[in-house]
């Protein structure tokens, strides 16, 4: 079962799917918990926040500052390791729903608030 | 069957998408000012765009990945943050003279003001994106496309110089202006050698569920459709250069260019060249618009696909929206198109290291590729087309201002 895992090479970055084959985000960080054994990884996170502070500490405070006018409840979401169900050369599965997630906050913003307000955009169907 | 139908449908596809509003303006120029002298430079594009194009699609194939999700994920987030805020800037500024060439075709069938047809331009692109499925908007446009071929007609007609035509597929030093010759040189290659091109291939692949049975079928249709479009773009140099080039022509303005097909179809010369212009670009418009959602879902992670419809992904219809909006501001406070054509084909240029340089490590990715990775051959191509690019990047700058008139 000793399987190696690059992390930088073969997570970082990496789609995430949900359980519906929905496109979910991708591994914007990885968080590993140092404890008493060896270290091991303890969750994912996404979201702009986590991005701009792999470019720039300063740019995530910036971007905090922002986020009064931010439909997300936070600008970082954590994927915990547990609900990984495969890391393929393409994906990496999850078993969570990516809709009932703040990974989708932006997502649910702009349907409910801009996109099912113009005719024709599905919503009906 | 299936895989005849869509070696022709891809076949028509890139015939008939292959002229844009870059190509035409480029092309006109060219023959206007140095006659058959500058079909070299479109042969070179040609070759290098259909060696891309058939990596893009080979890839997409053997990897189930259109090449900007892969590319964030093998350079990080922090490498390919620059070059996508880059392309992005150029892809608008596409975006905007495509949408230009479309309100100039409109303005020459009507005689209405340009800036009248911006809005209505966007809206109609936006329908297109908004309601139909890709394969609807691959396919109508490409049959529309077809009439881009009446340039060939016309440079047939017209019965041009063969050995004069051959000698310009070899370069040759100008024997005047040379600034002006080399600035449309760079001109006609940025205008072939799109950026945009690369990351709607490859999604339109993964749109279309392609697999690694289509790696011969791909390269099929790169060789041939690319081949054949390029026809059409050396046919409008023929043509600038058997009617404009005489009658000492420079193309300062979109109007020069619409005397092209006038000799060749005497009564709706002009009307034949403002239909090719619109539909050319409105396929473009398209297309730029299209990639422009690709690349930004792909790069976040985002829901994506043209099938799906607005409510299941509405970041990625959000992203044309936004930017069809934006792009069509430049007609409305009056940019010329023709200025603004000249300028982002050089800025294709600029940014063409962004686009061949990561085709070097994809490609050669055996993890994802396998046995579908690049030959000696495809790895010493993509060499030459980076040094290439190198070269097109250092000078489109300089000549820009040496050379634009």
């Amino acid at each position: 079962m000793a399987q190696e895992l690059d992390l930088i090479r073969d997570v970082l970055d990496k789609q995430l799917v949900d359980s519906d084959d929905t496109k979910m985000g991708r591994v914007d960080g990885i968080v590993l918990a140092i404890g008493d054994g060896a270290p091991q990884i303890d969750h994912f996170e996404l979201g702009f926040s986590v991005l701009a502070r792999r470019l720039h500490p300063r740019i995530e405070q910036w971007l905090q500052a922002l986020r009064r006018w931010s439909p997300r409840r936070s600008a970082r979401q954590i994927v915990p390791w547990s609900s990984v169900q495969e890391i393929n050369v393409r994906e990496i599965r999850l078993d969570l729903k990516a809709i009932d997630t703040p990974a989708f906050d932006w997502e649910r913003w702009l349907r409910k608030h801009i996109v099912s307000r113009i005719p024709g955009s599905g919503e009906e169907s | 069957m299936k895989k005849a139908m869509q070696l022709a449908l891809g076949i028509l596809t890139g015939v008939g998408g292959f002229l844009d509003v870059g190509n035409i303006a480029t092309s006109a120029q060219a023959g206007a000012m140095f006659r058959f002298q500058l079909i070299w430079s479109l042969l070179l594009a040609t070759l290098v765009v259909i060696f891309l194009t058939e990596m893009s699609g080979r890839f997409a194939a053997a990897s189930k990945k259109a090449l900007p999700d892969a590319i964030r994920e093998h350079f990080g987030f922090s490498a390919w943050l620059p070059p996508f805020i880059i392309l992005s800037i150029v892809h608008l500024l596409v975006l905007a003279a495509e949408i230009g060439g479309v309100c100039f075709a409109l303005h020459l069938l009507t005689g209405l003001p340009i800036r009248l047809f911006a809005l209505p331009v966007a809206i109609l692109i936006w329908l297109f994106l908004w309601r139909a499925t890709f394969s609807a908007i691959e396919n109508s446009m490409s049959i529309l496309g077809l009439i881009t071929l009446c340039f060939v007609v016309a440079a047939i007609w017209h019965h041009p110089p063969a050995h004069e035509v051959l000698a310009g597929a070899l370069p040759s030093m100008p024997s005047h202006d040379p600034a002006r010759y080399w600035f449309i040189a760079v001109s006609i290659i940025g205008a072939v050698i799109a950026p945009f091109l690369f990351y709607f291939y490859s999604s339109g692949a993964i749109e279309d569920k392609w697999d690694r049975t289509y790696i011969p079928i791909n390269r099929a249709i790169a060789v041939i459709s690319m081949g054949f479009g390029s026809l059409i773009s050396v046919s409008a140099i023929i043509v600038a250069a058997v009617v404009l080039a005489p009658r000492g022509i420079e193309i300062t303005d979109y109007h020069q260019a619409a005397m092209l097909l006038t000799q060749a179809f005497p009564f709706w010369g002009y009307a034949l060249f403002a239909v090719s212009m619109g539909v050319a670009c409105l396929g473009a418009a398209l297309e730029v618009a299209l990639s422009m959602s690709y690349t930004f879902a792909q790069t976040f992670g985002w829901n994506w696909g043209e099938d799906l419809q607005p409510i299941e992904d509405a970041r990625f219809s959000m992203v044309y929206t936004v930017a069809l909006l934006i792009g069509s501001l430049f007609m409305v406070v009056g940019v010329d198109p023709l200025k603004l054509t000249v300028v982002t084909m050089a800025t294709n240029a600029f940014v063409m290291p962004f686009i061949t340089i990561p085709f070097l490590l994809l490609m050669n990715d055996r993890k994802l590729l396998r046995d579908a990775s690049n030959g000696v051959i495809s790895n010493t191509a993509t060499v030459m087309i980076v040094i290439l690019a190198l070269i097109l990047a250092v000078v489109s700058i300089p000549l820009t201002f040496l050379g634009k008139s």
